[in-house]
């Protein structure tokens, strides 16, 4: 086992350097059989990294604890499925997941049919490089099958707050975001080396682009979702450098998704597309190294140092290649770039998002690093923490909120300005309105207002391009309302999906606003029988019950909960303590409504009728986690439709709009 | 001057904008990072300011009163000084020996850490090392770092 294993890892650095020498022969000599070669060459790590991810797999589903690895993060009486999730709960696992994932992109991408794409060599000795780096890393610091002289007779077992389904999905949804835009980077700069400056790389990669996109999306939400049912303080998102790690590449894929429209629709913004593709492909490199190295206080300590100091190397490398790659063909991309027309008109609203969210991406790296920074100018270590985070990024996202509202209502090229403010009146009344309501029912705090009655007038806009959108295809078509629905989202699947993830930005938004402006907080111990008020609720507490479940110890407080008066059931903090582990994990209860969830945690108990409680009321928290949805759903839509050839084939001007 | 460098000009001045408004931000929003021997001999420099320090929890020293939700414990660093802390909240997870226990807020006239945050930061956190295993070297090395 250990053999195979090995053996597999010494066989893909081997095969990758090969590989890599068969596409630069190929391309050199023009070779196809050297290119064939190269092929054959990723198959042969797919299926290297497939044996082996299957082989740690099997290592830890059978429990055998001469693995370092089996036994550091499972333990005999371990679920199966966490036995086998464990693959990505240490960094020798997690490496391997991502050179799994690059080496399947890469085998998707030689055998596509463009696999005679003259970018494809280029392409696929990028991705080669990169699983170069990977089998490198993964036998010179974190090697998974590493073994242990002595066989301990149980596993350490896994960390208790990492077996939860948030745990399951979390990694493997982000490093599914993180190696998918590994694509559109490779592809990026195989056509700056082959002097290719049009859209022909935004187009081929744009499925890719999306969809690392969207598993990013994806991996974000479900990490706060996971942190707000099991790390217990009631938030999901506190600015840790890590979280900040994962969250940068987002907003820069963000804005690479919108410029590229620019490009495929009139060749501007050429070199910002490419800087765009490549920072988000470096960040994710920069993500990793912050979370494996460590020079961060963080609570998410991974700590290896080595680890560490290999991705900043690599990152640096691919990072002056990069800059070297774009340097050389400056003159070219600039020559072929168009300027832009008009002041008023949907690219320049396009740029305005962009820099907002590029200068939102800054912000966020700047606070991560500013320890950094501040301790190699000033000599002090200055931690910035959610203050600074929230202070800078709240007028960001308003910002973002606001431009969300009135991009869509503005034509492309010259847009008129009677027309946009005719189209503006509605959605902006409804914010307006909701302001006002707000404040009539006696809500607080300006800044969240506003807030909130831009998300409504974002929301709005949206609706009203949609009810358009619909009434004219009713009148020209004469179809029926839910005929003429469906018709128009699967005739424009990238503009209405793109408008449907805007919808689920606004629920979020929603969610995140009044769960940071309005949540409520109470520490209390109570004795047996004893009751409490937190907001519209009163708790009472019954009692302290113990008992066994799968061999872990539970001691729960049982608590009656009542609503406006109304007795609404009962809950049950709890603390688990389990076998393998030295410290009890505390189970959060949460009674989830549409508009609030209530939220206790067990803290300690003096005796069977004395306890501690930390209960909060966050209102519209279950927004987030719906508004992520829809964005799944919409980014979805946009990704199964969409034909990127048609926008592009029309002469520039013979569309409205669209996405 | 092109249409496009106007329209850079403009955003690159709201750009400007933002960063003052961040770097404004940035003091006041901030925890200095000090280390505890820093902290019990310089007392008076640190008057005021808003720190964050760790150090491993001196498990002997916890005390808990449930009744008021106050917590008083002691941490200490690599080289035995030691420094009271008092933190009006809940025991953090976790909240055991040799562990390292990181705290923001200012220290008083008493030369008492009067802490808004205690968290709790473990090398096997997410590592899945058995905590027996681990020394207070091991600990004092991570905290050197």
């Amino acid at each position: 086992m250990y053999v195979i294993g090995n053996t597999a890892l010494y066989l893909g650095i081997l095969i990758s350097i090969y590989s890599l020498f068969a596409n630069i022969l190929g391309i050199r000599k023009k070779n196809n059989r050297w290119l064939e070669s190269a092929r054959g060459g990723v198959l042969s790590l797919v299926l290297l990294s497939s044996a082996a991810s299957f082989l740690l797999l099997y290592i830890l589903g059978t429990s055998q604890f001469q693995y370092k690895y089996v036994a550091a993060y499972t333990s005999e009486n371990l679920p199966m499925v966490y036995k086998l999730t464990a693959f990505w709960a240490g960094n020798a696992g997690s490496l391997l997941l991502w050179l799994l994932l690059l080496c399947l992109y890469a085998g998707f991408l030689v055998f596509s049919k463009e696999k005679k794409n003259p970018m494809m060599p280029y392409a696929s000795s990028i991705l080669l490089l990169n699983i170069l780096f990977f089998f490198l890393v993964i036998l010179m610091s974190a090697n998974p099958f590493e073994m242990s002289e002595t066989i301990p007779s149980d596993g350490k077992g896994l960390n208790p707050m990492l077996q939860h389904p948030g745990m399951i999905l979390h990694p493997v949804t982000l490093y599914l975001g993180y190696v998918g835009l590994a694509v559109p980077f490779a592809f990026a700069i195989a056509a700056l080396m082959l002097k290719r400056v049009d859209a022909e790389w935004i187009k081929l990669t744009r499925r890719w682009t999306l969809v690392a996109w969207l598993f990013l999306t994806l991996g974000n939400i479900i990490g706060g979702w996971w942190a707000y049912l099991e790390l217990g303080w009631g938030g999901y998102w506190a600015w840790d450098p890590v979280e900040n790690a994962s969250f940068l590449p987002w907003l820069t894929v963000s804005a690479f998704l919108h410029s590229v429209m620019i490009q495929e629709r009139k060749g501007m913004l050429k070199t910002w597309n490419i800087s765009l593709v490549i920072l988000s492909y470096v960040l994710t490199l920069f993500g990793t190294f912050l979370v494996r190295s460590g020079i961060l206080t963080s609570v998410h300590a991974f700590g290896n140092g080595n680890l560490g100091t290999y991705f900043l190397i690599f990152m640096a490398f691919m990072a002056l290649l990069s800059i070297y790659v774009v340097m050389t063909r400056y003159q070219l991309i600039r020559k072929e770039t168009n300027p832009i027309e008009s002041y008023f008109s949907k690219e320049s609203s396009f740029l305005l998002n962009n820099l907002i969210l590029v200068a939102g991406a800054f912000a966020v790296f700047w606070g991560s690093m500013y320890p950094l920074i501040s301790e190699v100018i000033t000599g002090t270590k200055v931690n910035v923490g959610p203050p600074y985070f929230n202070k800078v990024m709240a007028p960001i996202m308003l910002g973002l909120i606001v431009l969300m509202a009135i991009c869509p209502l503005i034509a492309w090229q010259k847009a008129t300005v009677e027309k946009f403010l005719k189209n503006l009146i509605w959605p902006l009344t409804a914010g307006i309105v909701t302001a006002i309501v707000l404040i009539a029912v006696g809500v607080k705090g300006i800044f969240p207002i506003i807030g909130l009655a831009s998300a409504v007038f974002m929301f709005a806009t949206h609706i009203k391009e949609f009810v358009s959108g619909i009434k004219a295809r009713m009148k020209a078509t004469k179809e029926n309302a839910a005929k003429a629905s469906l018709r128009l989202l699967l005739k424009n699947q990238r503009r209405y999906g793109g408008y449907i993830v805007h919808i689920g930005i606004a629920v979020i938004a929603i969610g995140v606003i009044s769960s940071t402006a309005y949540p409520k907080d109470v520490l209390q111990t109570v004795e047996t029988g004893e009751s409490f008020k937190i907001g519209q609720y009163e708790l009472t507490f019954k009692g302290l019950t113990e008992h066994t479940e799968n061999g872990n110890g539970i001691v729960a407080a049982t608590l009656d909960v009542n609503h406006k008066g109304e007795r609404v059931g009962e809950i049950k903090p709890e603390k688990i303590f389990y076998e393998t582990w030295p410290e009890p994990s505390s189970e959060v209860a949460i009674k989830t409504n549409l508009t609030e969830d209530l939220y206790v945690v067990l803290s300690s108990w003096e005796d069977r009728d004395k306890v501690t409680l930390q209960a909060k009321v966050n209102p519209f928290v279950s927004w987030i986690w719906t508004g992520g949805m829809i964005m799944v759903i919409g980014t979805g839509i946009s990704l199964i439709g969409g034909r990127t050839s048609r926008a592009y084939k029309l002469k520039p001007g013979t569309l409205k709009a669209g996405v | 001057m092109s249409k496009n460098k106007k329209i850079l000009t403009g955003l690159i001045l709201g750009a400007a904008a933002l960063m003052i408004m961040m770097f404004s931000s940035m003091p006041s929003a901030g925890s200095k990072e000090i280390t505890i021997s820093d902290i019990v001999d310089n007392r008076d420099q640190y008057k005021g300011d808003y720190i964050m320090t760790q150090g491993l929890l001196n498990k002997d020293s916890v005390q808990w009163d449930a009744d008021k939700i106050e917590l008083e414990f002691s941490i200490y660093d690599e080289n035995d000084v030691t420094l009271p802390v008092f933190h009006k909240g809940i025991k953090p997870d976790n909240f055991s020996d040799d562990v390292i226990v990181i705290v923001e807020g200012f220290v008083n006239e008493e030369g008492v850490f009067e802490a808004e945050k205690v968290q709790t930061k473990c090398p096997s956190k997410y590592e899945g090392e058995d905590m027996e295993n681990y020394d207070v070297e091991t600990h004092q090395e991570l905290l050197n770092d």
